[in-house]
């Protein structure tokens, strides 16, 4: 199990992040690898996503849910996945939340989120997994700070 | 004559002329016999489990059946890593182990073997009657040659003792089958062709089977014909890479540079390998590949329980001429995966350039690898230990050298040691090891048995002072590191102690001063590198820090 408990401070503020956060196109873009297939009836959307870890590239097959509440700013998404090898399982659940600064202009994102792999990689990926999932939350950072700025200059 | 004498003698006449391991009451006048017999040498170890090891060396070397030898009960349960790892490697083994006495149920050296050498993935065959003697020994040469695995002969006490009265000649295990060449379907060569004739890179894997069977020539003429870059299993490494389209081992031990190659084929043709999870990287490292898989065996599955597109039952070396024979026929030539493009990334794709500091006294590993592939001339053998600096002479070693063989074959740490003392008695070539500093304290006792038998074995050991693995696994979920810190003596005078050479390097012109007086004149020798903690090896940076060295 791989836990991430970051904050990450932005320029912005709680509505404009709230705004790129609450919609799963954004999100998706922001996600170094990923893409957004259609939303099921089941309140899934298909997604896929390509991670590479150390030399290998692997390409992960998934299914998530969003589950928002507005008025708290705050939201919850549950995914699972299978990569197209068929041998490597992820199941992750991330909860976030939007804060604005105190005394400041900007605000700041509350993720606390558990990844589980499990099946042939997980033991050699076990303790380099989590080193691979805190380069993505910095590089998921990077284009989500780099997409509000573009969105408060245009 | 007693049974245990007409056993020795069955022993010599199936071909042993060496036998690894401990006298005991138990087996102690079947190894007397041996002596008085003559043309067998009887070599006498510190540890059991050793001498099976030194068998198991042996067997890997010669492809024939090692013999190693253990006293009842707790002689014979020292054997159990060993027999394993034996197993893991399929080598021919015959361990001749005494049994307690079948009158004699309170016996203090009480065993069960029976379960013992299944529990260690072992075959069983035991003395029941002396007037089997013959049998069981024919038995145990005939199913160690047949199902590739250390079968332990065991032998009671005092039915070794008993009459033998036959004076027939023992009838050797070869009377029994005559080994054949595995000859590929007409149907499925046709398969195999096909699928092949469609790709644009293909890559050839070779692995152990290949070289047993002698397939080199025939598959660099395959090679040229499909157009396909050459890798190695671990335990084939550096077999045909005079071919200027080799990729080293296939798996984490390839470098960057041969990995992207790798990583973009549609086609692998796996030649006497089997294929397995460090191969290929649990499949991911060949993600769009279609396989071929020749092998001798009915069929074999890859890791993760999945089959090649198309297995093709075959000896190596047969199957692989039968291929490029029919795709000759086809007048099918392809230039594949060997572009100027390709064989200019794979040339001196091997360096390691990352910079770290180092502790201080201490050399890098990855120059100590290099100096010694440099000075070590190519009849000086080389295997390759276990644990995390195997990681850097396994990428970083390539000189092709008559003897070349690699472990990890149960994941243990301790076992070459003694399986080089057996490559070593078998050939009687000098020959390196380099290996952890842990793997060469485990069985350090066994270098007094080279010092004994004057071996031409270099131990390099390179020494981190620590249990390596762990040390750096410990480092990535930020735990204490020191608590795998164990300090080793000086081995290099444990060495002289023993009666043998040996020299400590804390700087690089030390190592070369050592590794040119030993070329100079190859006896039983340890150098004690001190390698800096600060250096990874490539595949240790990939797997637990996800790095893309």
């Amino acid at each position: 199990m791989i836990e991430v408990n970051e904050r990450i401070d932005v320029p912005s503020s709680s509505r404009e992040v709230w705004k790129v956060l609450s919609d799963p196109h954004a999100v998706v873009e922001c996600v170094p690898g990923a893409s957004l297939g259609e939303l099921q009836e089941d309140g899934y959307y298909d997604a896929g996503l390509l991670v590479k870890f150390g030399p290998a590239k692997i390409t992960f097959n998934a299914r998530f849910m969003l589950e928002l509440d507005e008025p708290a700013l705050s939201g919850a998404v549950t995914s699972r996945g299978k990569d197209n090898q068929g041998g490597t399982r992820i199941h992750a659940t991330m909860n976030f939340r939007v804060v604005d600064q105190e005394g400041g202009a900007g605000s700041s994102i509350l993720i606390d989120s558990n990844v589980e792999v499990s099946g042939r990689l997980s033991s050699v990926v076990e303790s380099g997994a989590s080193l691979v999932v805190g380069r993505m939350t910095r590089e998921f950072t990077e284009r989500l700070v780099a997409r509000l700025a573009a969105g408060s200059a245009g | 004559m007693k049974v245990y004498q007409r056993m020795a003698r069955a022993f010599k006449a199936e071909g042993v002329t060496a036998t690894f391991g401990m006298m005991g009451d138990g087996n102690m006048y079947w190894l007397h016999e041996l002596h008085k017999l003559g043309g067998v040498k009887v070599h006498e170890v510190r540890h059991e489990g050793a001498g099976l090891g030194m068998a198991d060396g042996w067997a890997r070397t010669t492809q024939k059946v090692g013999v190693a030898t253990a006293t009842c009960g707790p002689g014979t349960t020292q054997l159990a890593t060993a027999l394993v790892t034996a197993a893991r490697a399929a080598s021919p083994l015959v361990a001749f182990c005494g049994e307690f006495p079948t009158n004699d149920d309170e016996y203090t050296q009480r065993l069960d073997q029976s379960i013992f050498a299944t529990a260690c993935e072992a075959g069983f065959v035991r003395l029941g009657s002396a007037d089997a003697a013959d049998d069981v020994v024919r038995k145990a040469f005939y199913l160690a040659k047949t199902q590739r695995r250390p079968i332990l002969l065991s032998v009671p006490m005092d039915l070794q003792q008993k009459e033998w009265d036959d004076d027939e000649p023992y009838k050797p295990s070869a009377t029994l089958f005559t080994p054949g060449v595995v000859y590929p379907d007409q149907q499925a060569l046709e398969r195999a062709a096909d699928l092949i004739a469609k790709s644009k890179k293909p890559v050839i894997i070779v692995g152990r089977g290949a070289q047993w069977s002698g397939a080199g020539e025939a598959v660099l003429k395959l090679g040229e014909r499909v157009g396909a870059i050459i890798a190695t299993t671990l335990l084939a490494k550096t077999f045909l890479n005079e071919c200027e389209y080799h990729a080293g081992i296939s798996g984490l031990y390839a470098t960057r540079g041969a990995l992207g190659l790798l990583q973009d084929a549609d086609c692998v043709i796996g030649i006497g390998a089997s294929l397995n999870r460090y191969t290929t990287e649990h499949g991911y490292l060949y993600a769009n590949a279609r396989y071929v898989q020749i092998d001798s065996k009915p069929h074999v599955i890859m890791s993760g329980v999945r089959a090649a597109d198309c297995y093709l039952q075959a000896d190596a070396k047969v199957g692989a001429e039968a291929l490029e024979k029919l795709l000759a026929g086809r007048s099918f030539k392809s230039v594949g995966y060997r572009t100027p493009d390709v064989k200019s990334r794979l040339v001196r794709h091997w360096g390691d350039t990352t910079e770290f500091p180092l502790d201080p006294d201490t050399v890098d590993p990855r120059e100590v690898c290099l100096l010694l592939d440099e000075i070590m001339p190519p009849h000086v053998g080389m295997l390759s230990g276990s644990g995390m600096a195997s990681g850097i002479s396994n990428m970083m070693m390539v000189k092709r050298r008559t003897l070349m063989q690699g472990g990890h074959f149960f994941g243990c740490i301790g076992q070459m040691l003694p399986a080089a003392m057996g490559a070593v008695a078998a050939t009687g070539q000098p020959a390196m090891l380099l290996e952890g500093d842990a793997s060469v304290m485990m069985h350090l006792a066994e270098f007094e048995t080279a010092v004994r038998y004057n071996m031409p074995l270099l131990v390099v050991v390179m020494n981190n002072q620590a249990l390596g693995a762990e040390y750096y696994k410990l480092d990535v979920k930020k735990m204490d590191v020191n608590t795998a810190v164990v300090n080793t003596p000086d081995l290099g005078k444990v060495a002289v102690a023993m009666g043998g050479k040996g020299a400590i390097v804390h700087h690089m012109d030390d190592l070369a001063k050592a590794a040119k007086e030993w070329v100079a004149n190859p006896g039983p020798m340890i150098i004690d590198v001190r390698i800096s903690r600060t250096i990874m090896s490539v595949p240790y940076r990939r797997i637990h820090y996800g790095r893309d060295d």
